[in-house]
């Protein structure tokens, strides 16, 4: 017993060894810095699988010069609106990133030029396995380190405003339907007929 | 001989208790042979098997054998299987963590009315037909499971596919009619740990069929759903090996289980009666459902708390929740084992003190895996949280037999029920809140296995003893047969209807453990007749 519970921890913990170890960032020490705003307007309902959000992410214009020299990598990210997070404790909102479980959805992550200025973009149609919830959007920069530094969102500081939903797909299918149906009748069936033919051949003359 | 096929606790008659739990078979002069008979096993008088060759598949007592357990493993991996996928399904839903924990309260209760219902299905269809329709009727519940949009077809469909845990009582009946009751207590007891495996098994297997299912192409939230063909298909495969391979009797299948006339059968009120009034009884209802409950309940949260708590993919939350399932293999035996072992030196006592050890060790180490909070003392810990757990259980059904031997069926259903009736409560107490989180119920869980299991102190057998007290000195009460006469009316004793009971009482001199030579024969007991 002992031997095994080693054996499984060891190559639990090897699993567990990733590459990278972040030291702990908290969220509220993030600046906001970036200006983040996403095409879908205040309500709306997007289908999963179908929809496409636009995005656009860059540095505020009102922020002091080289406050982004250290950003190297943007990450957009499809994060959850509180209401979405009652109940759920999978989804939580924590201080500490390497916990926090807002943001589980990546849009798009793309390298960072301190030297142009310009927006970025991207068209991101919404996939299929995003939940049915209500969302807003955020970006998180990173530094060489892969460190988070700062970010941006396209809600306010307490995540009321400006959110919208997806309707995810169902996941099912015709197909799986059917095939359910046909599977269950052959059992029901089945049995019932090794039944009668058991007390049928049971009742015959010896 | 005047054991009635079906009456209840007819299953469990014979066992004495006295058998190891690695008694594989039973010597020729205790229970001659019959040589006329042509079985691949050594058979007594019934044709019932005298030998316990677990790998074999001979026809038809080992067959029935594996076809039992296999049967109720299938429905252990249907009732579970939703457990290692909610990572994935509460998103396709848009389940809330009381939706979650109310389906799993559901998952077990259903089984706690279809187990009354099955041991009278097993009457009336023999325990062949008994298994495969439940197996097969259950079957169309499962592949309803792909049906599901919302958090109380969830619910319900849950429900559905855990009255297939019936199965349990399907599998003890069947092997009572194929073995001998002297080895009945380690053939049930190995169906009964292999069975329960199946909690484990499913929280591996089904995280790898979602896996294949999204590789060929499916998105995640179809890919679960498809998932859920397997255990179907299980369930058919299954009912079928069952209706072809089975047979109900030694000697074929028969239309009806003859109940032999010679002596009256014991009335069901009346059995009732005496296990009901029995304080004992309630003691190890409240016990089991922190052993067998507890574990039914960890295998319906554990892959989804590694998950959550770690960081893990899913499948490999599904590997640490199955070694969690799996540790039943040997660790339910163990527990049946040194109970035994226990009773050789201490009797009854020393079987009481083994059960409050080993469920209170369950019950720290369930403390110790809700606080940890690395990965590898987190699984360590849930290790030897199994491992106390399921001996508990083991040990739970080495003191069981003893506690009545009239109504020792109604006893053992009761604390299977209660067993369920506790997985039921914990779910609902500690895992289906948002204010708890579920590190936080596990350790409550843990705190509440080692306050139910105190009781175990209050249970005291006057010819034997209890945990802190030593057998009686009264020379009447202090007799095995004393205690179990006593369930019968002056005017059943005067029809012989308590002869059994005395048999047993005799066997059961055992458990004053080292004591055995100083049994004074009481002066009014009932001589046996020839």
């Amino acid at each position: 017993m002992a031997a095994r519970a080693l054996l499984l921890a060891s190559l639990v913990l090897s699993c567990f060894l990733l590459p990278a170890c972040y030291g702990t960032v908290l969220f509220s020490s993030l600046q906001r810095t970036l200006e983040v705003t996403a095409s879908p307007t205040s309500g709306q309902v997007l289908k999963g699988g179908v929809d496409k959000i636009t995005v656009t992410w860059g540095l505020n214009q009102t922020v002091a010069a080289g406050t982004d020299s250290t950003y190297k990598t943007i990450k957009v990210k499809l994060c959850y609106a509180p209401i979405s997070q009652v109940d759920r404790g999978w989804r939580k909102t924590v201080d500490n990133l390497k916990k926090d479980r807002t943001c589980q959805h990546k849009i798009v992550a793309r390298p960072y030029n301190a030297a142009n200025s310009t927006a970025q973009s991207h068209e991101w149609t919404v996939e299929r396995d995003v939940p049915t919830a209500t969302y807003f959007v955020r970006a998180y920069a990173y530094d060489a380190d892969e460190k988070v530094v700062a970010y941006g969102q396209t809600t306010d500081a307490r995540k009321t405003t400006n959110l919208f939903r997806v309707q995810a797909i169902s996941g099912r299918h015709v197909t799986m339907d059917t095939c359910s149906i046909c599977f269950s009748v052959f059992s029901v069936v089945s049995l019932f007929g090794f039944f009668y033919n058991e007390k049928r051949k049971a009742k015959r003359p010896q | 001989m005047g054991d009635i096929e079906g009456s209840p606790g007819s299953s469990m008659h014979g066992v004495t208790g006295k058998e190891q739990t690695f008694a594989f078979s039973v010597a020729s002069p205790t229970v001659p042979t019959d040589t006329t008979a042509n079985f691949a096993l050594p058979v007594d008088s019934e044709h019932k098997a005298k030998v316990f060759k677990i790998f074999s598949f001979a026809n038809p007592h080992m067959r029935t054998f594996h076809l039992s357990w296999i049967s109720f493993f299938t429905c252990f991996v249907s009732t579970f299987a939703a457990a290692p996928l909610v990572p994935i399904i509460r998103d396709n839903l848009n389940l809330t963590k009381s939706d979650i924990g109310n389906a799993g309260v559901a998952s077990v209760s259903g089984s706690i009315f279809s187990r009354l219902v099955m041991g009278a299905v097993c009457d009336l269809l023999g325990p062949r037909y008994g298994c495969a329709f439940l197996i097969m009727l259950s079957a169309p519940t499962v592949f309803c499971m792909s049906f599901v949009n919302s958090a109380g077809g969830y619910l319900a469909v849950r429900f559905m596919i855990g009255f297939s845990l019936a199965t349990f009582v399907s599998c003890q009946y069947w092997m009572s009619t194929m073995f001998n009751s002297k080895i009945i207590g380690l053939v049930n007891g190995t169906a009964a740990g292999w069975g329960n495996m199946g909690g484990g098994a499913t929280q591996l297997v089904m995280p790898l069929v979602y896996e294949l299912i999204k590789r060929a192409g499916s998105t995640s939230f179809s890919a679960w759903r498809i998932a859920f063909f397997f255990p179907g298909w299980l369930h058919v495969i299954t009912g079928i090996m069952v209706l072809t391979l089975g047979q109900d009797l030694p000697d074929g299948n028969l239309g009806a289980l003859k109940k032999k006339g010679d002596v009256a059968k014991d009335k069901f009120s009346k059995v009732l009666w005496y296990a009901v009034t029995n304080y004992r009884t309630w003691i190890f209802v409240l016990l089991y459902g922190y052993s067998m409950g507890v574990e039914l309940s960890t295998d319906n949260v554990i892959a989804e708390y590694f998950y959550d708590r770690f960081d893990l993919k899913l499948h490999t939350a599904g590997v640490i929740a199955a070694t969690f399932g799996m540790a039943n293999l040997v660790a339910r035996p163990f527990g049946g084992y040194s109970s035994d072992v226990a009773a050789r030196y201490f009797g009854m006592r020393g079987r009481l003190w083994v059960l409050w050890i080993l469920q209170t060790l369950g019950g720290v180490f369930c403390i110790w895996l809700g606080r940890a909070n690395s990965l590898p003392l987190a699984v360590t810990a849930m290790i030897l949280f199994s491992l106390g757990a399921q001996a508990a259980c083991g040990a739970t059904f080495g003191i069981i037999p003893f506690i009545s031997r009239r109504s020792l069926g109604i006893i053992s259903g009761l604390t299977g029920a209660g067993g369920n009736f506790g997985s039921g409560l914990t779910q609902l107490v500690f895992f289906s809140s948002s204010s708890l989180s579920t590190a936080a119920g596990l350790s409550w869980m843990g705190v509440m296995i080692c306050g139910c299991t105190l009781p175990v102190a209050l249970v005291y057998f006057p010819q034997w003893g209890g945990m802190f007290f030593p057998a009686s000195k009264d020379i009447v009460k202090s007799t095995e047969e004393s205690y179990y006469a006593s369930e019968w009316s002056e005017e059943e004793k005067q029809k012989g209807m308590h002869q059994q009971s005395l048999k047993f009482a005799e066997n059961s001199r055992s458990e004053r453990g080292n004591r055995i030579a100083a049994a004074p024969t009481p002066p009014s007991t009932t001589p046996n007749r020839v």
